[in-house]
């Protein structure tokens, strides 16, 4: 934990990172003032590209390509993604809590890198104190003249609007979300058209992460190269991890990816809690496929672990040990998913709860031996071919996501999910 | 010889009459003494009833659809609500069949998805009156018992209720609702005519089994 | 103002256009095929002979990709993709394929989906028979549910309106009716509620779903989850017996099939012709069949006693009818009405008057309309088509949702697509959500909003902005009864004025435009030529015979010579001017005092029970012939039942009345009288029913219109039929040009000098789609839907006379009907609606008095 972009501030003054006088008082804001004053507005997308910096939403997009395919059509509009419901995922809620005016000139460089003058912050329903401190920092900002008409006298004019979600996690899908902000159902939109041609109210709109938009002040500052020297190569930078789960210190880690899972999970995390051994790991959030401890040593790298069938995601790592009841994790994800599909679409809306039911009968000691194939057949219809990363039937990835545990507890448990089925008690306690 | 043969001749004919005396009539003293009939027989139709007394049919016409002599004529309509003839939205409020011009082949009974027409052992159907073939609700409806409304009266010596009330080996035959593995499970119904008819021997897949609860 | 979001697809490509669309090369399934491009894989595939199953796509409405039963798999650059064809379009070389296994098994997994929750109540289910989640369940889908968990229960059936039930769950969330009820219909009323498992189509909460265009949802829903209450479990599909023909409760005729059974007519569905009505129809074109199987229709002659009426045969009526009418002399004899009828049987009326009779006195309108040549004749005519190709369309005139409520969908389609619209009227109407602009004036003052327009007046320089931009489609009419007519035609004279115009005449009544190109007007003889054009009539004459001499009177003429004593007889023809004529005094007066009449009607109206003799009429659905709608389309209407007791159509009965007075009419045979029709009528030369019916492909064919500005010779030879006169359809061709059928009569609308009304209380009197009619009043489902009377007032207007929103107010001093305080009544005017049971004997004048009652308590 040597390089720390995004919390370092917020380690050093843990009081009061989140006020604009810390954030100007530690060189705060000087990035904005610098680019709006003499950048051009290519040489930022250029330092942007350079960089390699990835979405941390939970795709993985290269963001500097993303800004590459805005349409040029005025208006156009960034909208920020901070509906954070990926079950494990919290790092958002420190960005947005403790360092939200590290967020906000990210916002105002990239929107004056997009030749953007409106942009949307959508904070998820349920994170009413990360909204209540990005507001006031917005309007901190906008005292301080960072945001607003004429910023820093540059001629660049920004608004930024937070918007609170009801708390549905489809709207953390950016077409959903683009949906929920202009008070229609939060259900995804049909691609094409991508939000980066035809998105907020059909204008040209560009959908990034906290995460990701608070690298920007960095990147900006010290540069592409810099950026993409951090971590390994297509994997570059620092990237926010939250640990949770059986272990003994679970949290948010701002880590140089590279390193490996051990060394996540028993030296930062410090181990399993009571010592016991370690089942098996969720590496991305609730929609990512799990790891078991045969791949404790390899790397974490974006694209390293899809060999393996799986993706970093949100940097939601849950950690389970071997007391964990695989069905009954499985479950616990599945009915999250068949409660937050949006329902619009077939194979979702009644998949996932199909999954759910048949994942409620093994437990209640009604399984079937056709249960596993039927439970693979109906996941198959979802996400064809079960592969990674996941083909779907589907309007949106929620589908296939809900497809991850099955395909985990199947691959790596299934004699755990063959006794759950007989009924027999489960291998361990 | 041959006068041997034309002395014999009309012995021998003698002959055979006095070997059928032995033998006892081949016909029966119909209508007091009647044939047993198949138990598949294809005879008039019953509408059936629920345990509970509801009507099975529910005006859906495939019967009226299925029918290759078009002899069946339903109509549906919502059920009242708060005092329901079938289980259900929908109930044959009018149901007849011309006798005339069906040709018992039992296709409605096939084609019932409640089982609620099946076919009795009754086939005394003469009338004197064209419009008294046709076989309407009244006619047809089963008492609340399960017996099928007998012609002409209870005590005729054309009306064996014991026969009556057993008679739909056919629809048992062909359809899955008497089967053991079906019970409880989708598309089971319980048995034809009314109350729980066990399923039948050589048909199931377990033991023939009495179930006491009467579903509606 | 306009609050639309456009159509994903943009302005569809007329099937009549000239430049035809680019033609691009794909794949489908290893064979190459050409297609259109942009058009949507799902409707290439079809073309090129690969059905691909489907629930939610429906090519009228914007794709939502939501049922995923249309996948296929498109290769692309990452490979082969399954994608949705209903939302994804035609490009160069795209490669498709919709026969892989992992198109079948997606297929086949999204049906087993769709069917787990699926009641599977089949038996008892209204579309079980038609649906096509039955069917593709049968040809795409997996035989066999591996689901054995407790599917989803919702309470079935709710009432969504009074005209449509709401099953949910047998609802497969297709979100097809949710896109007819926004997109189509602009009456957002029904939408998902909930999500995940649970989502469900639902109302708004104390909102009913009460559009005019409810029904169609119900024709749309692919499955059984939205029923009508009318057709619920009345029949199965098999039972149904379809008869092709077009909906007759206004003029635009829109496509519709007639569904019996045994006898009864049961449902209406909408056809599509999309000339005329992209398969939509009205709830008042689909509900009001009711009417026909009514137990208050007349099925016997009917002789007036005095104390009502007795039954007599027919024989009996004939002669009477036949003696009376025979004892007059032809003059004092008039005929009103025959709108109601088919072209045959309006002709048949025209002919018997004008040479059996000998009466010049016959008129379809009741004083409601406007100038007859103006309505059969005006140039240029702008088709239905038309609105769709224009730039901006001027509507002034009834308020289409009200009155021409399918045309009102053609206007809102055009609207989204892009075209801007110009809506002028003395109030709220319809279109003005999405007009870009509204011009609302004083009843009473329309030709001051003209003499700004033609003068660019300063105040109207945006809206003649947006009227500069061509082709201009101008739908013009009489906004209210009360309205003078003259302005309709100075509005036409506008309207012509503009760049590309094209002009739409707005007559309502049934099949109106038929009966005027049947001669039925005191100024016009059938085929659109004028009683006074010599030439034309003497053509009529070698089959006819001669015509009368004498001028011919219009309704209000032959009503207020019954008072006087100049028409003795008056034949009603389906028609009830008590409550349709706009002095119900003046006509109910002219029928007590009137000697003789006779009504040829299928109930006993205000009207026909002032009738001597009453002669049951057989109603829509039971008479076939053609008609002709309000572009001069001729289309067909069918007969799908007999006519109920002795009803007769209006041929027979007048043949047979002919017969009696030792005259010679048509023939019994609507053909025969078809086909004389396409000799004896110019403008119909060449259009016969067999040739509608034979040629062309069900879209009708459009009499064509006189284009040129000067009256050109007619055609050479009308005497006899040609064969190669016979239309053709040419391919894709909306149009059908008989080879010498030309229309002879052409009227340019003149603009006209029309009193400005000045009174304190400007009258606008229009009515409701739901109104008093008699079809309406007898049509069970629909009756109910009459909204409740009000008094249209400005908000100055009623603090002036100090009424309050529900106050009881005296209009004209005879009509007490409660207050509405609007906006959008314009101040000086009052809205009041006509033929309304509580308008019923309110004159439609000018002005009129408003008091307000005080309680004297």
């Amino acid at each position: 934990m040597t390089t720390q972009i995004l919390t370092a501030r917020m380690e050093a003054h843990p009081s009061d990172s989140h006020t604009i006088e810390r954030y100007l008082d530690t060189g705060g804001y000087a990035t904005l003032k610098k680019t709006v004053a003499s950048s051009k507005r290519e040489d930022i997308v250029e330092q942007v590209k350079a960089s390699n910096i990835r979405g941390r939403g939970g795709a993985g997009f290269p963001m500097g390509m993303k800004w590459g395919f805005l349409a040029a059509s005025d208006p156009k509009y960034l909208v920020v993604n901070a509906d954070e419901s990926e079950p494990g995922t919290f790092k958002d809620r420190q960005l947005l809590e403790r360092d939200p005016h590290q967020l906000i000139e990210g916002i105002a460089i990239a929107s004056f890198a997009l030749g953007v003058n409106r942009a949307f912050v959508y904070i998820r329903g349920e994170y009413s104190k990360p909204a209540r401190r990005l507001q006031r920092a917005v309007e901190e900002a906008h005292e301080a003249g960072y945001l607003g008409e004429n910023i820093a006298g540059s001629g660049f004019s920004l608004d930024v609007t937070v918007h609170l979600g009801a708390g549905a996690y489809i709207c953390g899908e950016e077409t959903a979300l683009l949906n929920s902000i202009e008070g229609r159902r939060g259900e995804p939109r049909l691609k094409p058209p991508f939000p980066a041609v035809e998105g907020l109210y059909a204008r040209p709109t560009i959908v990034n992460n906290v995460e990701s938009l608070s690298n920007v002040p960095w990147i900006v500052a010290n540069g592409g190269e810099a950026y993409a020297a951090i971590g390994p190569e297509r994997s570059a930078g620092t990237r926010m991890f939250s640990l949770s789960g059986h272990v003994k210190k679970p949290g948010n880690y701002e880590i140089v990816m590279g390193m490996s899972w051990r060394d996540l999970i028993y030296g930062i995390g410090g181990g399993i809690r009571d010592d016991n051994e370690l089942k098996t790991w969720i590496p991305g959030g609730a929609s990512s496929p799990w790891l078991i401890p045969e791949h404790l040593d390899t790397a974490i790298t974006i694209d390293g672990v899809v060999e393996f069938g799986t993706m970093l995601g949100s940097g939601a790592v849950v950690v389970m040990d071997e007391t964990t009841d695989v069905v009954a994790a499985a479950h616990s994800i599945v009915r999250f998913f068949a409660h937050e599909s949006c329902g619009q679409c077939t194979p979702c809306r009644e998949g996932t709860k199909w999954l759910q039911d048949i994942l409620e009968r093994i437990m209640a000691g009604n399984g079937r031996p056709e249960d596993v194939d039927l439970l693979l057949d109906v996941s198959d219809n979802i996400s064809p071919g079960l592969v990674w990363p996941p083909a779907m039937t589907t309007i949106c990835p929620l589908g296939p996501s809900a497809t991850a545990p099955i395909i985990s507890i199947t691959k790596y448990f299934l004699d755990e999910v063959n006794a759950a089925i007989e009924g027999r008690q489960a291998a361990v306690v | 010889m041959s006068w041997l043969s034309d002395l014999l001749g009309p012995l021998k004919g003698f002959l055979v009459p006095l070997r059928q005396i032995r033998k006892g009539p081949v016909t029966r003293k119909y209508p007091q003494v009647k044939r047993v009939k198949p138990q598949r027989f294809h005879g008039r139709h019953t509408l059936n009833r629920y345990p509970n007394g509801m009507e099975k049919c529910i005006g859906c016409e495939l019967c009226a659809g299925v029918c290759p002599a078009n002899c069946i004529y339903v109509r549906g309509k919502d059920n009242p609500p708060d005092n329901p003839v079938s289980p259900g939205e929908r109930w044959g409020f009018v149901y007849e069949i011309n006798m005339l011009r069906c040709i018992f082949c039992a296709m409605c009974v096939e084609a019932c998805p409640t089982q609620a027409i099946t076919m009795t052992h009754l086939f005394e159907m003469s009338v004197t009156n064209r419009d008294d073939a046709i076989y309407t609700r009244t006619e047809l409806l089963v008492d609340r018992d399960g017996t099928p409304n007998y012609p002409p009266h209870e005590d005729s010596p054309l009306t064996n209720l014991e026969e009556l009330r057993k008679g739909d080996g056919w629809m048992r035959a062909t359809s899955p609702s008497g089967r053991r593995e079906y019970e409880g499970i989708v598309a089971w119904t319980p048995s034809a005519r009314t109350g729980e008819l066990p399923a039948e021997r050589g048909q199931s897949s377990g033991t023939p089994q009495v179930s006491e609860d009467a579903d509606g | 103002m306009r609050s639309m979001p456009p159509s994903k697809e943009g302005r569809q490509p007329l099937s009549d256009t000239k430049n035809a669309p680019e033609m691009v090369n794909i794949t489908i399934n290893g064979i190459q095929h050409e297609a259109v491009a942009g058009e949507r894989v799902i409707i290439a595939a079809e073309k090129a002979g690969e059905y691909i199953p489907r629930f939610c796509h429906h090519p009228k409405l914007d794709p939502v990709g939501k049922c995923r039963q249309c996948l296929v798999e498109v290769e692309g650059p990452r490979g082969k993709q399954l994608l949705p064809s209903c939302a994804i379009y035609v490009t160069d070389g795209m490669v498709i394929d919709t026969q892989s296994d992992v198109v079948k098994k997606a297929q086949k997994g999204v049906l087993e989906y769709l069917l787990i929750n699926h009641p599977l109540d089949c038996p008892v289910c209204d579309k079980a028979g038609e649906c096509p989640l039955q069917d593709q369940t049968m040809t795409h889908g997996p035989g066999e549910s591996r689901f054995v968990e407790a599917k989803r229960k919702f309470k079935k059936p709710i009432p969504v309106s009074d005209l449509v039930l709401l099953d949910r769950e047998r609802c497969i969330l297709c979100d097809r009716c949710v896109r007819v009820a926004d997109q189509i219909a602009g009456d957002p009323l029904i939408t998902f509620n909930e999500r995940g498992n649970q989502t469900q189509i639902l109302t708004f909460p104390n909102e009913p779903f009460a559009s005019y265009f409810s029904g169609n949802t119900v024709q749309v829903c692919p499955v059984g989850a939205l029923t009508s209450t009318d057709y619920r479990f009345r029949a199965r599909p098999w039972d149904l017996e379809i008869t092709p023909t077009v909906s007759l409760r206004d003029t635009v005729h829109s496509n519709a099939e007639i569904n019996t059974s045994r006898g009864r007519v049961i449902r209406v569905y909408g056809a599509t012709n999309d000339h005329v009505n992209d398969g939509w129809l009205s709830d008042k074109d689909r509900f009001s069949f009711g009417a026909i199987n009514s137990d208050e229709r007349v099925t016997t002659p009917l002789r007036k006693t005095g104390t009502g009426f007795e039954e007599i045969t027919w024989a009996d009526a004939i002669d009477t009818v036949s003696a009376r009418l025979g004892a007059m002399i032809g003059t004092e004899v008039g005929s009103i009405g025959g709108a109601n009828n088919t072209n045959e049987e309006a002709y048949a009326l025209s002919k018997f008057m004008r040479t059996v009779i000998g009466s010049p006195h016959v008129d379809a309108q009741l004083g409601d309309g406007f100038e007859p040549q103006l309505a059969a004749a005006v140039i240029p005519r702008a088709k239905i088509d038309d609105i769709d190709a224009a730039t901006t369309i001027l509507v002034w005139g009834p308020d289409l949702k009200e009155r021409l409520p399918v045309l009102y969908l053609r206007v809102r389609k055009a609207v989204r697509n892009g075209a801007n619209l110009v809506v002028v009227a003395p109030t709220r109407t319809g279109l003005d959500a999405i007009a870009t602009h509204v011009i609302r004036y004083r009843a009473g003052s329309g030709q001051d909003v003209i003499r700004k327009l033609a003068n660019a007046d300063k105040s109207m320089t945006a809206i003649l902005e947006t009227l500069a931009e061509g082709p201009v489609v101008t739908l013009f009419g009489r906004t209210s009864i009360a309205e003078d007519p003259r302005l309709a035609e100075s509005v036409a004279a506008y309207g012509r004025t503009l760049d590309g115009a094209k002009l739409m005449p707005l007559l309502q009544r049934a099949n109106v435009f038929g009966a005027l190109d049947m001669g039925l007007a005191p100024n016009l003889l059938p085929g659109r030529i004028s009683t006074t054009d010599t030439d034309a009539s003497s053509h009529i004459e070698e089959t006819w015979g001669p015509l009368p001499d004498a001028l011919g009177r219009d309704t209000a003429a032959m009503l207020s010579g019954a008072v006087s004593g100049d028409i003795r007889a008056l034949i009603l023809v389906g028609a009830d001017p008590v409550r349709d004529f706009p002095d119900p005094q003046a006509a109910e007066k002219a029928l007590e005092e009137a000697e003789f009449v006779v009504a040829i009607d299928a109930f006993v109206t205000d009207s026909s029970r002032h009738a001597d003799i009453i002669l049951p009429a057989a109603l829509w659905s039971e008479v076939e012939g053609t008609v002709t709608n309000l572009e001069g389309r001729v289309q067909v209407v069918g007969a799908a039942l007999p006519p109920k007791g002795q009803a007769r159509s209006v041929i027979g009965m007048l043949n047979d009345i002919a017969t009696s007075m030792g005259a010679e009419l048509t023939s019994f045979d609507v053909s025969v009288v078809s086909k004389e029709i396409a000799t004896v009528a110019p403008a119909y030369q060449g259009i016969t029913r067999d040739g509608i019916v034979f040629t062309s492909s069900g879209a009708g064919i459009v009499v064509p219109s006189q284009e040129a500005e000067i009256i050109v010779e007619m055609a050479p030879r009308y005497a006899s039929m040609a064969p190669d006169a016979v239309p053709t359809e040419a391919s894709g061709s909306a149009v059908i040009v008989p080879a010498q059928g030309t229309q002879p009569l052409g009227y340019i609308p003149t603009d006209q000098a029309v009193p400005m009304v000045t009174d304190r209380y400007t009258l606008h009197y229009a009515p409701a789609m739901y109104d008093d009619g008699v079809i309406t009043r007898h049509a069970p489902s629909i009756a109910d839907l009459v909204r409740d009377p009000t008094v249209g007032l400005n908000p100055r207007d009623a603090s002036i006379l100090a009424v309050a929103n529900g106050s009881i107010v005296v209009v004209d001093g005879s009509v007490e009907l409660p207050v509405r305080i609007d906006e959008a009544v314009p101040e000086g005017s009052v809205v009041l609606p006509f033929n309304h049971a509580a308008t019923k004997g309110l004159q439609a004048v000018p002005a009129v008095t408003v008091e307000p009652i005080r309680d004297e308590s």
